[in-house]
């Protein structure tokens, strides 16, 4: 994938908006709704969220050092790498979501959740939304992160974004879904 | 008709409205770090504007029914802006593209001369809001605002005011209990 590292940019920070507003109507609701599983083995609302939020404690710390420790600037074109482009596509949400496996690191069951799960998220946004916005004038090709689920790969910065952010949209819809609420 | 009144009924006029659009309750029309160049007038709601620092959100303009509102910075100079607009109660809006906005504004003078009254007034109040911020008792802050805009205080949640306010919600609470 080929994209103009500003309309790329602008897109993330739009989805982050769309994630941020859903998440805004997902607070209107009762604990109790947030808390039912749709069926034993799937995750409620607040599980789906704090998945986000262990996601969110692994890589905004690392996209922030990493953008600490560049002096790579801004180049007008982005040209996905090919692993950091087939994890990011695998994420988006489709039509049907499809079960994927998650990480028993990143396996929030069971736990006890209240709103503030919500609220962290709602504050990782804004630390997203910082960070999206400084990348403007940094590499998205040569800064390189690494990724939660192995030490041993890096990906392109701007493979990052879209990885964390298509998760979280992917996770956003299953949240919405469990809560019962109407998609917008 | 005051200026915005008559702004709008020019804009009607020329049939320059884009969209129109509905937020629900704490929803954002724009976030950190997006461009948006796009003008808005409130036809129903209220909306703030804030900023977020790594320690805290500080709320800077609210906008009301019939006001208009824009992220200014990205309006002028088409950049991203740091600003939050997020409605603070089921809020409905029109919409102006800022291509649209400026070619009505060179079609006619008067179209101009309105927009240039708009501006004088909102330097005016800008003036009036770092007075504000300079001035150091809550107390007078408070009255400040409160004699400039009561309208405020019946709209906006009591937090919100207190970031305008640039003093704790409990500080306030005291200060319109004195």
């Amino acid at each position: 994938m080929k994209v103009n590292s500003s309309l790329l940019i602008d897109d993330l920070i739009e989805r982050t908006k769309e994630v941020i507003n859903q998440t805004e109507t997902l607070k209107e609701n009762s604990l109790e709704t947030l808390n039912k599983k749709p069926n034993p083995n799937s995750w409620s609302t607040l599980e789906c969220i704090e998945h986000l939020n262990y996601y969110g404690y692994f890589y905004l710390p690392e996209i922030k050092a990493r953008l600490n420790n560049s002096n790579k600037k801004a180049e007008a074109v982005f040209k996905s790498g090919i692993l950091g482009n087939y994890f990011a596509i695998s994420l988006l949400p489709k039509q049907k979501l499809n079960k994927m496996k998650t990480f028993k690191s990143m396996n929030p069951s069971n736990s006890k959740l209240n709103k503030e799960v919500l609220n962290t998220f709602l504050n990782q946004q804004q630390t997203l939304l910082k960070l999206l916005n400084k990348s403007r004038d940094y590499s998205l090709n040569k800064i390189k992160t690494s990724i939660s689920i192995t030490k041993l790969i890096k990906i392109k910065l701007g493979d990052t974004f879209r990885v964390v952010i298509y998760h979280n949209q992917r996770h956003l819809v299953q949240a919405l879904k469990a809560a019962k609420l109407n998609l917008p | 008709m005051n200026l915005i009144e008559t702004l709008t009924f020019r804009i009607n006029q020329a049939n320059l409205w884009k969209k129109e659009i509905t937020l629900k309750r704490n929803e954002y029309l724009k976030v950190e770090g997006s461009i948006d160049t796009n003008l808005y007038y409130v036809t129903e709601g209220a909306l703030r504007i804030f900023l977020v620092d790594e320690i805290e959100e500080h709320t800077i303009r609210f906008g009301y029914r019939n006001n208009f509102i824009a992220a200014l910075d990205s309006f002028i100079k088409d950049s991203p802006s740091p600003f939050y607009i997020q409605a603070l109660k089921k809020t409905n809006l029109k919409v102006i593209s800022k291509t649209d906005y400026i070619s009505f504004l060179k079609s006619n003078i008067e179209n101009l001369q309105l927009w240039d009254n708009l501006l004088q007034a909102l330097i005016l109040q800008q003036l009036e809001r770092e007075i504000d911020i300079l001035t150091s008792s809550p107390i007078e802050r408070y009255k400040r605002v409160l004699k400039r805009s009561p309208q405020l205080f019946q709209e906006i949640p009591h937090k919100h005011i207190a970031s305008y306010l640039r003093m704790t919600p409990e500080t306030l609470s005291r200060i319109k209990k004195s």
